[in-house]
């Protein structure tokens, strides 16, 4: 009897895994047809759009916007867009024009400080070489955007219902006790935090005035390491390696400020359980409490670094705008994020002595790669950039808030919203694991 | 007969020692087969009635700490039944939650907390445990600053405000000097007045004959006996001698 249902969940996860090949395999190969193409021109201050259908971009050689209402045009950027508004698939400044355009005789075209001007009594045309029509040609054909967000959709429904099928067979397995379901652990873990939220908030504060209670600098140490941290890649990157961006100190620290809460939340919760093993060998604590607690002490030196970042923007004079809500959504989805990978890294790093070190590796390779120094779309060359976008939470994350913030932009709703979703099932899985688990924790530390 | 307060059924408690296991073991793939398992508590089963105070002995490494901390829920048996009768249990141990980088007072509250207790609750009863701890002006203090007394003396007087139902008591009764134990003692046995059920691990058979109703006596994680205070003490009085 056991013997048989065993085999049945095995058959059932391959199933799952089959059918997850079979669909990613549909979204790779399926021949979409060629899609249309919004062209949207930034001037100062406004913005102009026109659509480019996917037909003329085929049987055209030669791709032309065409503004034919407008009689002068001062171009400060070109973005490129397919059907989802808010993701950009390709940017071009205006001092990249002249590598995609080529000079008409017609109208009269000029160099400023501010962008490139344009001129024509006929309205304007801006007229593309062979490369730029290659490029446009390409971004409306190819729709790999499009598909890396449906088989990410694709992929969590999979994980979806494989974790379904997984609940079935623990609640229905021997060994079940105290194991009720999604409800009762969401049920459970609310009445958690409710219960110790004061400790929480108490435990919190009290390490942060251990923390700081033998230096001389006292709670300005929490202002000093990002901002010199910041200075640091400001060096390195803006000046010794000559990026060109705006800002580029705020650009830098608004983004360091995210990661470094999302930074040291993972790699604490590798420790978690060891660090305090006081607590855990002498009293019960649901764990998740020890992971938000530090969480909080995260939260708290975040917020103490916007007097650095607060006067930045001002200083910086960096226009903010109502889009700067979205920033909320932004952190929502870190501060879920970490907290559910948080759980799983804290179970397995119970068991596992080493992984310390190889969550540690990684986030510093995640570091390099979510674009905390430059701008993954732009910065990077025409797959990676929207592949990284799509499959590096952190990046999702950091460019979002850094748009809303900056620019005030919308960028990257619907990859947010897919992830905070992934996030939110994380933290499921992860509260799961944890409760299933804790007790097992104190024979092992 | 009173009502009965804790219950055990059939409780086994099994270790295994993964405790240093790399990422190259869990990965191959019998590493978790070849941790050694350790039976801590085999098969023990008994019943506390309310108010009474029980003493647990045995020998080093007999697993009575164990029972102790899987009855107060920080860890889950493996086999059997823990049936608490819906009473609060908590575990008096030494320096829960301590940051030595912290205050006395902030410790405190801190580990008053963590024990279930309130945050106002503690608070009200701040100055009993100042008082109780006798460290003077050393409470404002950082703990790293104290002496090993001072330490144990401030845990023991946060655990001893704790009022739960049913109490869990491992060696924390030698604390101190000379004076303050006789003070833990006159707490504990108020304490011990009062309707409370107490679970007591101790070496000290002395205590254990002051204090106790009945006695448990597990050796190697086995029940050996369980009965009245002077009987299952002088059995084991013997089994202990040279």
């Amino acid at each position: 009897m056991k013997e048989k249902k065993i085999k049945k969940y095995k058959v059932y996860r391959y199933l799952i895994i089959l059918l997850f090949l079979i669909g990613g395999a549909l979204i790779a190969l399926y021949p979409f047809r060629n899609q249309d193409l919004t062209i949207e021109i930034i001037t100062n201050g406004e913005k102009i759009s026109t659509v480019l259908s996917s037909g003329y971009v085929s049987d055209n050689d030669k791709i032309c916007f065409d503004f034919s209402h407008v009689k002068q045009l001062e171009v400060k950027e070109i973005r490129i867009y397919r059907q989802i508004k808010s993701i950009c698939l390709q940017r071009i400044h205006y001092g990249e024009l002249p590598n995609y355009m080529q000079n008409s005789e017609s109208s009269y075209f000029e160099w400023t400080t501010n962008g490139a001007t344009f001129i024509d009594e006929n309205g304007v045309h801006i007229v593309m070489n062979d490369v730029g029509s290659e490029l446009i040609k390409s971004l409306s054909s190819s729709v790999l955007l499009e598909r890396i967000l449906m088989a990410e959709l694709w992929m969590m429904f999979c994980v979806v219902i494989l974790s379904v099928g997984e609940m079935h067979r623990e609640k229905t397995s021997e060994n079940s006790y105290r194991n009720f379901g999604l409800v009762f652990e969401a049920k459970r873990f609310f009445a958690d935090m409710k219960k110790y939220w004061s400790y929480m908030l108490f435990s919190a504060k009290a390490d942060l005035r251990a923390e700081v209670a033998n230096s001389y600098l006292n709670r300005l140490w929490w202002l000093l390491e990002p901002f010199f941290n910041m200075l640091v890649y400001v060096v390195v990157f803006g000046h010794v390696l000559g990026r060109s961006i705006e800002n580029y100190a705020t650009f830098t620290f608004s983004a360091l400020l995210m990661w470094n809460f999302f930074n040291k939340t993972l790699n604490y919760s590798v420790k978690l359980i060891r660090n305090n093993r006081d607590i855990v060998t002498k009293v019960y604590v649901p764990k998740c409490v020890l992971l938000v607690s530090n969480m909080i002490l995260n939260f708290y030196k975040l917020l103490f670094s916007l007097i650095v970042l607060i006067p930045m923007l001002l200083i910086f004079r960096v226009h903010i705008g109502i889009n700067i809500i979205w920033i909320v959504p932004a952190y929502i989805m870190m501060i879920l994020l970490s907290f559910g990978l948080g759980m799983i890294f804290l179970h397995f790093g119970v068991y596992i002595d080493d992984l310390s070190y190889a969550v540690g590796i990684l986030l510093q390779m995640l570091m390099f790669l979510s674009g905390i120094f430059y701008e993954v779309l732009t910065s990077l060359t025409a797959p990676l950039n929207m592949i990284m976008i799509c499959l590096n939470p952190a990046a999702v994350f950091i460019d979002t808030m850094r748009n809303a913030l900056l620019y005030n932009r919308v960028v990257n709703l619907p990859i947010l919203g897919i992830w905070t979703l992934g996030a939110i099932i994380l933290c499921c899985v992860g509260v799961h694991i944890v409760y299933k688990n804790e007790n097992g924790y104190v024979k092992v530390v | 007969m009173s009502k009965v307060a804790l219950e055990l059924k059939h409780v086994s408690i099994n270790y295994k020692d993964l405790s240093h296991m790399s990422l190259h073991q869990s990965l191959a793939k019998d590493g978790v087969k070849k941790a050694n398992i350790v039976h801590a508590v085999r098969d023990i089963s008994f019943s506390v009635n309310q108010g009474e105070i029980l003493g647990i002995v045995g020998r080093n490494g007999s697993g009575k700490s164990t029972l102790l901390r899987s009855i107060a829920g920080i860890f889950q048996p493996d086999e059997g039944i823990i049936d608490t009768k819906g009473n609060r249990v908590s575990l008096m141990a030494i320096g829960i939650g301590f940051n030595s980088n912290n205050t006395g007072r902030e410790n405190i509250l801190k580990s008053g907390m963590l024990l279930g207790c309130d945050l106002n609750y503690v608070k009200a009863h701040m100055e009993e445990i100042i008082e109780f701890s006798e460290l003077g002006d050393f409470i404002d203090r950082p703990v790293r600053t104290y002496s090993s007394g001072m330490y144990s003396k401030l845990s023991f007087a946060v655990t001893a405000i704790l009022d739960t139902d049913i109490m869990l008591v491992d060696e924390v009764l030698s604390v101190g000097d000379e004076r303050f134990r006789k003070k833990s003692y006159k707490k504990m046995e108020e304490l011990m007045l009062s309707d409370r059920t107490v679970l007591i691990v101790s070496h000290a058979t002395d205590t254990l004959k002051k204090f106790c109703n009945k006695i448990l006596w597990i050796n190697d994680g086995q029940y050996i006996m369980l009965g009245e205070t002077e009987e299952v003490l002088n059995e084991y009085d013997k089994f202990m001698q040279l």
